[in-house]
């Protein structure tokens, strides 16, 4: 079986612990708990006829206090950034992650969750966004760890590209 | 301490200590703590080899084990089910140890499992010894594992890690409790959870039904790490912890002053602290 390290990274409160918690164990809570270090979950998946281990490194969010210590980000396989569509400096502050992320662990399968979806009338983000991430070679897709839209598709489609690499 | 060029090492032993009191209420401690070092060491005993210095970084593996655990049950059980698991997370670690050495992906990965392992053996062990169609005692543990600067948790129940970073306290682990589970699942909400006796109920327990939390977190110098159980923090608040975490000389004066406090505002159940500052001991 193959086992891969994917570090979930973002600004605080994007909603990178309720994701892992929707995938895991289909579960959503609204009450908001800042994850403190590393949060570690594991989930196995079937990719492409694969067995994959996922070890789900959480990190804490970078804010005021905190940075996101490189430390943590060393051996991923795969690096899934969230951004909260409905804040736009999670976004911008996203460029200088990947920046980060990029220089301790290289050229690993990447993937940024637009989350927050479900918050259609507080969306903030455009297509020029869109674009932008395109350009740089990141590949989006839209999550809500409310309702569970694309939180599957997204840590499969992560799965199967660690496994390609 | 000392700066070898990319980040601080510690020398010398860690200023830990731990320390469980009954409290001003109950007849017996169900309480307890563990705090214990794993070296593993190559000590050079003769050689004609030249640089015998290559070895010295062998002899500074080290890892920390700390644990608490808070036993629950009828009258004597609990402190059966605390003891039990605490021993045989203990033995199971001692035997096991060999692997924290290597720190690749696969090497980390392995470890945090054989530390989840140990976890495992430790609630079966106080099942199989206790456990009469699942109505016997049962613990909350808490075990960090320091291998400098990372520590790492594993945690069931209500007993807490806490670590303190220039003067900011933070809690490392969540409570497993029905109350939590209930807000998780989104059945309940937090003042509905208020009103009931779920806030104190566990919904993970060794003895019982266990789900342990993963995690860990990065030291640097200067931090201080607790671990409590619940007769702490159900009568003093996050602020008076960091205080004494702060102010405290040495680990001993912390646990002192911290149990002081507990027993200060009532004292009402066992209290059991482990701390463990991030200087060396022979830095105070």
């Amino acid at each position: 079986m193959i086992q891969k390290k994917i570090c979930m990274v973002g600004m605080f409160a994007t909603g990178k612990t309720s994701l892992v918690q929707k995938f895991v164990y289909s579960r959503f809570s609204e009450k908001y708990h800042s994850t403190v270090g590393v949060k570690i979950d594991r989930k196995q998946v079937e990719v492409e006829g694969t067995t994959v281990k996922l070890l789900l490194w959480d990190l804490a969010g970078k804010d005021e206090f905190q940075d996101v210590p490189a430390s943590y980000l060393r051996g991923s396989g795969g690096l899934f950034y969230v951004v909260d569509g409905t804040r736009r400096e999670t976004l911008e502050q996203l460029y200088a992650l990947h920046a980060m992320a990029h220089e301790t662990v290289g050229d690993v399968p990447t993937i940024v969750a637009l989350n927050k979806k479900d918050l259609t009338d507080q969306w903030l983000l455009q297509r020029d966004d869109y674009d932008a991430l395109s350009d740089r070679g990141l590949y989006t897709l839209g999550t809500s760890a409310k309702t569970g839209e694309g939180v599957e598709d997204a840590f499969l489609w992560l799965a199967a590209a660690t496994i390609k690499s | 301490m000392t700066d070898d060029g990319n980040r601080f090492t510690l020398e010398g032993p860690l200023d830990t200590y731990g320390m469980s009191h009954v409290g001003k209420v109950r007849q017996v401690n169900e309480d307890h703590f563990f705090i214990a070092a794993a070296n593993k060491a190559l000590t050079v005993q003769q050689t004609n080899l030249d640089n015998v210095q290559a070895f010295n970084h062998l002899k500074q593996s080290e890892a920390h084990l700390f644990v608490v655990a808070d036993g629950v049950g009828s009258i004597g059980g609990g402190r059966l089910a605390s003891g039990t698991a605490v021993q045989a997370l203990g033995t199971y670690i001692g035997r096991t140890m060999g692997c924290y050495y290597s720190f690749d992906v696969e090497g980390e990965n392995e470890f945090l499992e054989n530390l989840e392992n140990a976890v495992q053996h430790a609630h079966l062990t106080v099942q199989r010894e206790y456990s009469s169609h699942g109505k016997g005692p049962a613990t909350t543990l808490t075990m960090a594992t320091l291998i400098w600067p990372r520590a790492y948790i594993i945690h069931v129940g209500d007993s807490r890690a806490y670590y303190l970073r220039q003067g900011r306290l933070r809690q490392i682990t969540r409570d497993q409790t029905m109350g939590e589970l209930m807000i998780d699942e989104g059945i309940m909400t937090e003042e509905q959870v208020e009103r009931s006796s779920l806030s104190s109920t566990l919904s993970s327990a060794i003895g019982a039904e266990i789900l342990p939390s993963v995690g860990l977190i990065d030291l640097e110098l200067n931090d201080v790490l607790l671990l409590c159980t619940d007769g702490l923090t159900r009568h003093v608040g996050d602020d008076g912890i960091a205080d004494i975490l702060q102010s405290a000389h040495s680990a001993k004066a912390a646990c002192e002053q911290l149990v002081d406090a507990a027993l200060e505002g009532g004292g009402r159940d066992n209290v059991t602290v482990v701390v463990s500052r991030m200087v060396s001991a022979e830095d105070n």
